[in-house]
């Protein structure tokens, strides 16, 4: 493999000015680790600067992606501050692009976020969702609390919340959760597409100025959600059951 | 309990956690694989029927299991522990 297949993230932007993020380390399955985390916001800075129309995230076949890795939720255990992850939901929501994410496979936890920071969401019937952080006994974090009942509505997010069930798409689907489509796995990234390339053939600036108007709720939301999910945070890292479920969970 | 009645049990929750599968079309000696159940949809039936047998077992222990017949085993083995 070159250096170019080795990265974990890749872009790339189109003549429609269709910007595409993809997030592809295979061997960790899109999991939040720090160097997945550097060349995701690093590629992000280097599509803001080329000012696409709109964005495009897509991630594997099987996995959009895991969410955070077993090293840094330990860090949290042990009290060292990390930040990087939450900085993924802020970037996202404060883009000046509108995003599409294009959720082929499972998407838990923090990756379930990123679609949560997204303007159109598409998922898979087949896959799975879920903000399964309480499974592992601390509390959701990256803005879940307030995103996902602004996007799936509250009584299904506090059911994924609270019991950290993973949802199948087709599931989702059934009980009305109302994201743009939920689609077999093999149209998904196509329906993304086509949404992608409609707001693409509009005017640079009136879809920045657009998409500035319609995510100001998110941004308002993202804050207030940061300040109650930092506290949470605080309790429920140290507490000793978190790193016993942490270890055990990820003990493969 | 039997293990009849733990195979059952595994069985409802494949056909709730699938499209498309019927209880009486699935045989014990396949793996869920083969009703199209991928990593996730088997750790949500395995989870889900440990719940309602009111077991728990660690995950180390289910990874190598390669059919229901031998879940439903491993389930035998600790609810006789009790």
């Amino acid at each position: 493999m070159n250096e170019e297949e080795n990265r974990p993230v890749r872009w790339n932007l189109d003549d429609n000015g269709v910007a595409e993020l993809i997030m592809c380390d295979r061997e960790r399955n899109n999991l939040f680790t720090d160097s997945f985390i550097d060349a995701f916001l690093g590629a992000l800075s280097e599509i803001e600067k080329e000012r696409p129309i709109c964005l495009l995230i897509s991630g594997l076949p099987d996995v959009f992606s895991g969410g955070a890795d077993k090293e840094t939720l330990l860090d949290l255990c042990d009290g060292k501050i990390v930040v990087k992850d939450l900085e993924i939901s802020e970037r996202l929501v404060a883009a000046p692009f509108p995003i599409v994410s294009a959720m082929q496979g499972h998407a838990v936890g923090g990756g379930l976020v990123i679609g949560l920071c997204s303007d159109v969401m598409v998922l898979a019937r087949e896959s799975r969702y879920g903000a399964v952080f309480m499974n592992l006994g601390f509390t959701p974090g990256m803005g879940t609390t307030e995103l996902l009942p602004m996007a799936f509505g509250p009584f299904i997010a506090s059911e994924m919340m609270l019991g950290g069930r993973m949802f199948r798409g087709s599931e989702l689907a059934e009980r009305g959760v109302p994201v743009n489509a939920i689609v077999p796995k093999a149209d998904v990234y196509r329906r993304a597409r086509r949404i992608a390339l409609q707001i693409a053939d509009k005017p640079v600036d009136s879809v920045y100025l657009l998409k500035y108007t319609l995510s100001s709720e998110k941004r308002k939301r993202l804050i207030d959600a940061r300040r109650n999910e930092d506290l949470m945070h605080r309790i429920t890292f140290p507490m000793p059951e978190t790193r016993r479920r942490i270890s055990e969970q990820y003990n493969e | 309990m039997t293990k009849e009645e733990v195979i059952e049990v595994i069985k409802r929750n494949i056909v709730e956690n699938l499209d498309d599968v019927e209880a009486d079309s699935i045989d014990a000696t396949k793996s869920m694989k083969e009703y199209g159940a991928n990593s996730l949809d088997m750790i949500e039936v395995v989870s889900t029927s440990m719940r309602e047998l009111n077991i728990k077992i660690p995950r180390s222990e289910l990874a190598e299991l390669g059919n229901i017949d031998e879940l439903a085993d491993k389930f035998m083995e600790y609810i006789n522990k009790g």
